[in-house]
């Protein structure tokens, strides 16, 4: 295996812990809310539950969607996970034991997507171009009408009501009350990844004409950022809301969204992958960011503070996901079907 | 527009709707060739055959902000297609079954504008099926009939034993004088050899005219319609400015690259060994230098298909930029 060159790295603060190996491509995964267990679904359908973390991690194949699988998202509690998949279903499993709870018919489409309110018991599928929000008794309390378009992602809003889906033309927010008006956020474009500010500020989306757009959600006034080399798929807030990353081919970009926003501001520019940045994900507390390229190479930065790597390793396999738990976990997801967890060095860059 | 041995290749099928595009795809999967292909259809019809993948896709279509119609993609299949690539089971080739009224310039446009896409597919050829009973009917009906056959590599005339091969030989002029790049095959239920429908490198610099397709005859046929969609082919000896011709392409896709389906060529510029290849769809144009020029070859050859073309101004616009 390749080895990082360590002269780039100023710190070596991203330690593997410990992985799980599957034979299939780990499409999405996500961690318990209690950081006790990992959820992961394939490429090919398969969902896997991993429990015992740490060196003795052990894991098994709970279930299956037909077709293939696209998501996973625990209920803030912990008691339950949903994935959704090609067969037109969210499944809902118990948080615990890896059971299966419940189908849930969210269309007749793939299912793109199915994930949890971060607060509420309710959980919102999308299906082909029909958003639905399920309560508890998994009875659908809400029914978007058809977006303009097959539903490219859907987000929460961290900090107040109503989830935002993106499709082609823009953001439509679901205030999850039929008898208020869908609000749009318009943009004759193709928004493919959707991320709110962690403030709930801004809602930006990554788009098909190589562009990021980005909405005040308050005043509902827009921006646009141009210049990137292919469409953007990479974005990730840190957790301030000052700051934006935004994948730029080799590279990728901190926008200063403080005070009266990006408007008008240059990027700062980080260059040290030699591939294609295809994620990128701050720390949920700190400001450090972890960044995966097409070439199988993982770094931890400290963008704040210097444009230097902190952290680095070159994978098996390049990442297919990344999510922190805490500020100190990492969990990688990687196309050759491993999960691996980094253990990332004391404090949080202060 | 990069090219590499490992990229999947793509075949696109239209038709209007009746020609025997379903006969052909399933002729296509039953047929013993060894590869293993993934269908993405419009609507999920009969085929379907152990081995292969049949996906059914509506057909959604991403329009950029900038409003040009050339930058137009197909989102279903961006969808689909990235989420094949992350299989473990490959396939060997990607057929695309278009719907009768589909325009296919964002199908092909997908590959070329979409990084992801353009990365690990290459589209092989546009293959259009051409009822040769009734097209006739429908071809004035609209543009989709004559921008199917506008676009194509390879035209599949089908149906020859309900027409006489008078009716024939007057409908394939009609087909050349649209589309002169085109190989024409006459067919009956839509069968073909496979290598004449598969890995026909359409799209493929290297291949781009090694048939020669005789593209720079004059057709004469009495069909007034069909002025609207046309090939202008020019032949010419000499050597080309690269900047005079840089600057006149720039401004001609600038201006009619909407009216431009596709065009190809291979050109000789003053100072330079090597022959340049270059093709386009709309203003989408990909060009590089190729092999080097053999003894007594040296020439400019190029063929322009589209609409509302006028071959008097492009012939000279061209002859401008020689030296």
């Amino acid at each position: 295996m390749l080895d990082v060159d360590d002269s780039m790295i100023v710190r070596g603060l991203l330690i593997e812990s410990w992985y799980v190996a599957f034979d299939d491509y780990i499409i999405d995964l996500a961690w318990a809310p209690d950081a006790t267990k990992i959820a992961a679904v394939t490429v090919e359908g398969s969902v896997f539950l991993i429990d015992d973390l740490g060196e003795s991690a052990r894991f098994k194949l709970i279930g299956q969607h037909d077709g293939g699988a696209n998501s996973v998202s625990w209920r803030c509690d912990g008691a339950e996970f949903a994935t959704s998949g090609h067969d037109g279903l969210t499944k809902v499993w118990d948080g615990t034991s890896g059971e299966g709870l419940c189908s849930l018919e969210a269309g007749d489409a793939w299912v793109s997507k199915s994930i949890y309110s971060p607060r509420r018991h309710v959980l919102a599928t999308a299906a082909g171009r029909q958003l639905k929000l399920w309560n508890e008794r998994r009875e659908v309390f809400y029914e978007s009408l058809e977006h303009s378009s097959t539903i490219a992602d859907v987000g929460w809003n961290p900090k107040g009501p109503g989830v935002a889906v993106a499709a082609n033309n823009g953001v439509t927010l679901h205030l999850s009350d039929s008898s208020t008006h869908p609000r749009k956020f318009k943009w004759r474009g193709s928004s493919l990844v959707l991320e709110w500010s962690p403030d709930s500020r801004f809602l930006v989306t990554g788009d098909q004409d190589a562009t990021v757009h980005f909405w005040y959600r308050e005043s509902g006034k827009d921006a646009q950022m141009r210049g990137f080399p292919g469409k953007v798929l990479a974005l990730s807030w840190d957790s301030t809301g000052r700051w934006l990353a935004t994948g730029a081919g080799e590279i990728f970009l901190l926008w200063d969204c403080g005070g009266e926003g990006p408007a008008g501001r240059q990027p700062r520019q980080y260059a040290g992958h030699a591939n294609k940045v295809n994620y990128l994900a701050f720390q949920p507390v700190g400001h450090w960011l972890a960044t995966a390229d097409a070439g199988g190479f993982l770094f931890l930065w400290d963008p704040s503070d210097h444009d230097k790597v902190i952290g680095g390793v070159m994978l098996s396999s390049p990442a297919s996901c990344l999510r922190w738990c805490g500020d100190n976990r990492l969990a990688v997801g990687q196309q050759d079907g491993k999960v691996v967890v980094f253990e990332v060095g004391s404090g949080s860059g202060d | 527009m990069s090219t590499n041995r490992f990229q999947v290749p793509v075949t696109v099928l239209t038709g209007f709707l009746g020609s025997g595009k379903t006969t052909l795809l399933n002729r296509i999967l039953t047929e013993n060739h060894g590869k293993r292909i993934a269908v993405i259809e419009n609507e999920f019809g009969e085929i379907g055959v152990d081995n292969d993948l049949v996906i059914a896709s509506e057909e959604e279509i991403f329009e950029m902000n900038n409003g040009c119609i050339c930058c137009s993609v197909r989102g279903d299949l961006i969808r689909i297609l990235g989420n094949l690539m992350k299989r473990r089971d490959k396939f060997d080739h990607i057929m695309i079954e278009t719907t009768g009224m589909a325009d296919p310039g964002p199908v092909v446009q997908t590959f070329f504008m979409d990084d992801e896409m353009n990365e690990a597919f290459r589209v092989d050829g546009v293959v259009t099926l051409v009822d040769a009973k009734h097209v006739l009917l429908h071809i004035d009906d609209g543009d989709e009939v004559k921008e199917q056959i506008a676009f194509a590599d390879v035209i599949l005339l089908n149906k020859i034993d309900l027409v006489s091969s008078e009716e024939l030989d007057q409908l394939e002029a009609r087909i050349h004088s649209m589309n002169v790049a085109a190989k024409v095959h006459r067919t009956r239920d839509a069968v073909v050899d496979m290598d004449r429908v598969l890995d026909i490198g359409g799209f493929d610099l290297d291949r781009a005219l090694e048939d020669d397709p005789q593209f720079t005859e004059q057709y004469r046929v009495d069909h007034p319609h069909d002025q609207a969609i046309s090939s202008v082919g020019i032949k010419t000896p000499g050597d080309l400015d690269l900047d005079k011709f840089d600057e006149w392409l720039k401004e001609l896709l600038a201006n009619q690259g909407p009216d431009i389906f596709r065009m190809k060529g291979v050109l000789s510029f003053s100072d330079t060994k090597e022959r340049y290849v270059f093709q386009g769809v709309h203003m989408l144009f990909d060009g590089r230098m190729d092999r080097q020029w053999r003894e007594g070859e040296r020439a400019n050859s190029l063929v322009f298909i589209g609409r509302n073309l006028d071959r008097k101004a492009l012939n000279e616009g061209f002859n401008a930029c020689l030296t």
